[in-house]
């Protein structure tokens, strides 16, 4: 396992700064960063300044390397900047430091300090939401398959994988939020629970497909899983329905469903940027939608690392998980990936 | 068995049906139309009232409260309240003194500028404002370490670029003459000074906080404005109260002042409907059309032309628009009027380079722009390419080149735009290619030599005036190889001169006519097609009193006051009342 889980990490890194990489070339090669953040009005002085500032005037790949880290720093506004280059520190991802964010004036790990729980709280509660309707709605369709209950729930999933969120986001914005009133009309809130509060919409918005999925994966799994013999053995042995199937059934049917919460917190990410945008949640998301239409290079290349890294981690969490969870499943040489 | 679980198959699809139906009707029937006016009235109050907190927003984050750096709208809008300057605007965006007792004494020669401070205006936290934080605060905008863009407007300070180029210690020509004089010489008479001393890059500040805070002095604003800075969640809101110990007797009226970031127009509308947001002034189209449509809101609603000027642009040094006429044939083939019309009255037409608010504009100007097909065909044979119709009704430019690039910005706007230059210029056998792009590609590639050969572009004004569009726009000196304003590269020497002239002219009415005139020949010579102003609407609720639009400052809402306490409006919906029941179900917000 152990060995297994380090060759994952070293791969992870390896994917994380391909796309780094990828992301700073063609950030740079989209435009011009300085006339972009200081707007048409800015002459080509004001522009000299703001590019010597942040080491844009300097090659693309030193600028690159510096980034990174592996050369010494061509950034003025970093501390690690000397008039001297020998003198010079390194600045980069390397030593923790992301550089600055063009448009917020601030660093791009205070930036993002400021935003990441806000979507890992919208993250959280969609995730809740689930867990909570796709495996309870995929258990009881599975109980009563092949019924009105089944048909019309299954039915229903599908229309949920069918829906993206930029058409259910705005509906239950103006139906569910604006026109009724039971929830906020987007934003953030002041409190830790009226964080949650507003959570609640954008969470389900962007639950929806996982749970519709969810829902139907669940439902075949417990089908399956009924089937057993050692279900029949438990009904048999007169347990009571309800150990059958939570005890038995579900804890063995689940297995397919964690494996997709890893894969789920990529879609998590992805979906929240336009939920995030929707909803006027102020997270990751809609940092990246402004940073990325400002050209603000670095905190684009901030998020994208976060962004990176959560894929990497979701998907080897869901691995480890399922071999912790499944005695046959060993992982290393025996499993194919 | 069989037979009864098709019959349940069909009963289930039966009862889906029914469901969507029922979901349907209620969707389209059932709820309450939105409110077609205000939620809430004020109280009736005759006097301004202290008290209240009043909220409002913008669509993006605020870069920072540190005025020599964020210089943006939006951060603009935060810096205002926290912040004042020397200079400022009154609400026909004349200059008036704010923090200087009186506008400067101006020498003769309009190079020198004294300035003498109010006594005992005091910052946020008791210190005493005096004419060495007005030099300091100059000084830190002006040093080459702090990367302002505030910068170019300051340049005429005499010994300022070798102080920004690191060549000197002090800005020679500041000059501090006791505790509430400062004195400023200029290298050259500079009319767009004062100007500059009105921006926020002016405004000053106090050099033991920037020493304390460093570069996240932008995090703990101290001011001398009328709310003091209390809280910044980064990327939600910001929060400041009044300033007790303002220099203006009685202001502010508001408590607090709450600022929401990142709430876009669309939620932003919503709560404003429902009385949750206290202004609004961007609106989608759909919103902008029930909004303006409204009678209820029309005692609360404005809509005017703003300090900006859009037109086609064209570079006069790429064929075939290094050909005045050819120029000349596009300006008056524009349908200015119909683009309008496109637009749903959202624009003020315009055939010359000024905007109305501003000194030089003639709404006579013996050269004004404006849609006349005939004159733009003419223009078009005296540059050598006449235009016939075809027997399809299409027009085709013998000779003229197949086509021609149009560059344009991001949005749909910026697409329609170049569908409407499109037809337009179809009737002069122009035939046009839109080229759209990201934002930041367009700034970069038009403001290269050589590349863009026509464009949609425009400008907003930093300063309400004409130097800072007709200087900027089409003097030979902003032309630059690359991030040049003067993305038309259009170069005029007698242009030049007069606008040089009209720089330093202290008489106001001799200034006002060199304006003119260099506006006639801007747009004789038409590097632009000159088509609209952009407008403006804006909105508050009917119990924010003593707001109206600010010529020169966007959302100004420093001296509101809240007609508190609020009144809930009895009934708001068109037609029939709402069914009691519906009133179960409105637990927030609804009546």
């Amino acid at each position: 396992m152990a060995e297994y889980v380090l060759k994952r990490i070293g791969w992870a890194l390896f994917v994380v700064v391909v796309v780094l990489t990828a992301v700073f070339f063609l950030m740079f090669g989209i435009g011009d960063p300085a006339k972009a953040t200081l707007g048409p009005n800015a002459g080509p002085e004001a522009v000299a300044d703001f590019e010597r500032k942040h080491g844009l005037d300097e090659p693309i790949f030193d600028q690159y390397l510096s980034y990174l880290g592996i050369i010494a720093c061509v950034r003025e506004a970093s501390p690690e900047w000397d008039d001297d280059p020998d003198r010079r520190g390194h600045c980069g991802i390397l030593q923790g430091d992301f550089a600055e964010s063009f448009g917020h004036n601030d660093s791009v790990i205070s930036t993002i300090g400021h935003r990441l729980p806000r979507t890992l709280l919208l993250g959280a509660v969609a995730l809740s939401f689930e867990m909570l309707f796709g495996i309870c709605l995929g258990v009881l369709a599975a109980i009563r398959r092949n019924t009105w209950f089944d048909t019309g729930f299954m039915g229903a999933a599908f229309l949920g994988i069918s829906l993206p969120t930029f058409v259910t986001g705005p509906l239950f914005l103006l139906y569910v939020a604006f026109n009724l009133g039971w929830f906020p009309v987007g934003g953030y809130g002041m409190s830790f629970w009226d964080h949650v509060y507003h959570a609640l919409l954008p969470g389900f918005t962007l639950a929806i497909v996982g749970a519709a999925t969810y829902a139907r994966i669940m439902r075949s799994e417990m089908v399956e899983t009924m089937q057993m013999d050692y279900i029949r053995t438990a009904k048999a042995k007169g347990l009571d329905g309800f150990r059958v199937v939570v005890k038995h059934g579900v804890r063995n049917a689940l297995l397919p469903i964690v494996t997709l919460m890893g894969l789920s917190l990529a879609f998590l990410v992805s979906g929240a940027i336009i939920t995030e945008y929707i909803f006027a949640w102020p997270g990751m998301g809609s940092l990246a939608l402004e940073s990325i239409s400002n050209l603000d290079v670095f905190t684009v290349m901030g998020v994208v690392f976060i962004f990176s890294v959560t894929v990497q981690t979701g998907n080897l969490l869901a691995d480890i998980a399922v071999a912790r969870l499944d005695p046959r499943v060993r992982l290393g040489a025996e499993t194919s990936h | 068995m069989r037979s009864t679980r098709r019959n349940e198959r069909v009963a289930a699809g039966v009862l889906a049906a029914a469901a969507v139906a029922v979901i349907g009707f209620v969707a389209i029937k059932g709820l309450p139309p939105r409110p077609d006016g205000p939620r809430y009235m004020g109280a009736g109050a005759e006097a301004p009232v202290r008290g209240g907190t009043f909220v409002f927003h913008h669509e993006s984050s605020v870069r920072g409260m540190d005025p020599h750096i964020s210089f943006d709208e939006l951060s603009n809008m935060a810096i205002r309240l926290v912040f004042d300057g020397l200079l400022d605007y009154d609400e026909d965006a004349n200059l008036v003194p704010s923090l200087a007792e009186a506008m400067p004494e101006v020498t003769e020669d309009g190079t020198v500028f004294t300035f003498r401070l109010r006594p005992g205006v005091r910052f946020h936290d008791g210190h005493v404002l005096v004419a060495e934080d007005v030099r300091w605060s100059l000084e830190r905008m002006l040093h080459h370490d702090t990367g302002s863009p505030g910068y170019p407007f300051f340049k005429a300070i005499v010994g300022a670029e070798r102080y920004h180029a690191g060549e000197a210690d002090h800005v020679e020509g500041i000059e501090v003459l006791d505790e509430h004089t400062v004195r400023f010489r200029l290298t050259e008479p500079d009319q767009t000074f004062l100007n500059a001393m009105a921006m926020t890059f002016a405004y000053p500040v106090r050099r033991d906080l920037y020493e304390r805070w460093g570069d996240d002095v932008g995090k703990h604003p101290v001011g001398t404005g009328p709310f003091r800075f209390v809280s910044w969640e980064r990327g939600v809101q910001l929060v400041f109260e009044r300033h007790d110990d303002y220099f203006r007797p009685g202001l502010p009226y508001a408590d607090r002042m709450v600022f929401l970031e990142n709430l876009k127009r669309h939620l932003a509308v919503m709560r404003f409907a429902n009385g949750d947001l206290d202004a609004v002034h961007r609106f989608s189209p759909a919103d902008y059309l029930i909004m303006k449509g409204s009678q209820a809101w029309a005692p609360y609603r404005v809509e005017e032309p703003a300090v900006t000027i859009w037109g086609f642009g064209m570079n006069t040094e790429i064929a075939p628009f290094d050909d005045v006429h050819v120029r000349r044939a596009v300006a008056f083939a524009i349908d200015r009027e119909g683009w309008d019309r496109a637009r749903a009255g959202r624009l003020a037409p315009t055939g010359q380079p000024l905007p109305p608010q501003l000194m030089g504009y003639d709404p006579e100007l013996p050269n004004r722009q404006f849609l006349d097909l005939e004159r733009a065909r003419e223009e078009m044979r005296l540059a050598g390419y006449p235009v016939r119709q075809n027997p399809d009704g299409t027009y085709t430019a013998e000779g003229f080149p197949d086509e021609i690039v149009f560059w344009t910005g991001e949005g749909e706007t910026s697409r329609f735009y170049g569908e409407l230059a499109q037809h337009d210029l179809s009737k002069i056998g122009i035939n046009l290619r839109v080229r759209q792009v990201a934002f930041a590609v367009w700034l970069q590639q038009t403001g290269k030599r050589g590349t863009a050969q026509s464009l949609l572009t425009g400008w907003n004004m930093d300063f309400p005036d004409p130097a800072n569009f007709l200087d900027i726009l089409w003097h030979t000196r902003s032309i630059a190889e690359e991030d040049s304003n003067n993305r038309t590269f259009y170069s005029n020497p007698e242009l030049d001169a007069l606008l040089d002239r009209a720089r330093a002219e202290t008489d106001r009415e001799r200034r006002r006519e060199m304006y003119r005139q260099a506006s006639d020949i801007v747009a004789h010579d038409a590097p632009w097609a000159f088509i609209f102003c952009d407008t403006k609407m804006e909105m508050w609720q009917p119990y924010v009193r003593n707001y109206r639009p600010h010529p020169v400052w966007s959302e100004d809402y420093r001296n509101v006051w809240l007609d508190l306490p609020r009144r809930r409006v009895a009934s708001l919906y068109l037609g029939a009342g709402r069914p009691s029941r519906m009133a179960a179900l409105f637990p927030f917000g609804g009546l």
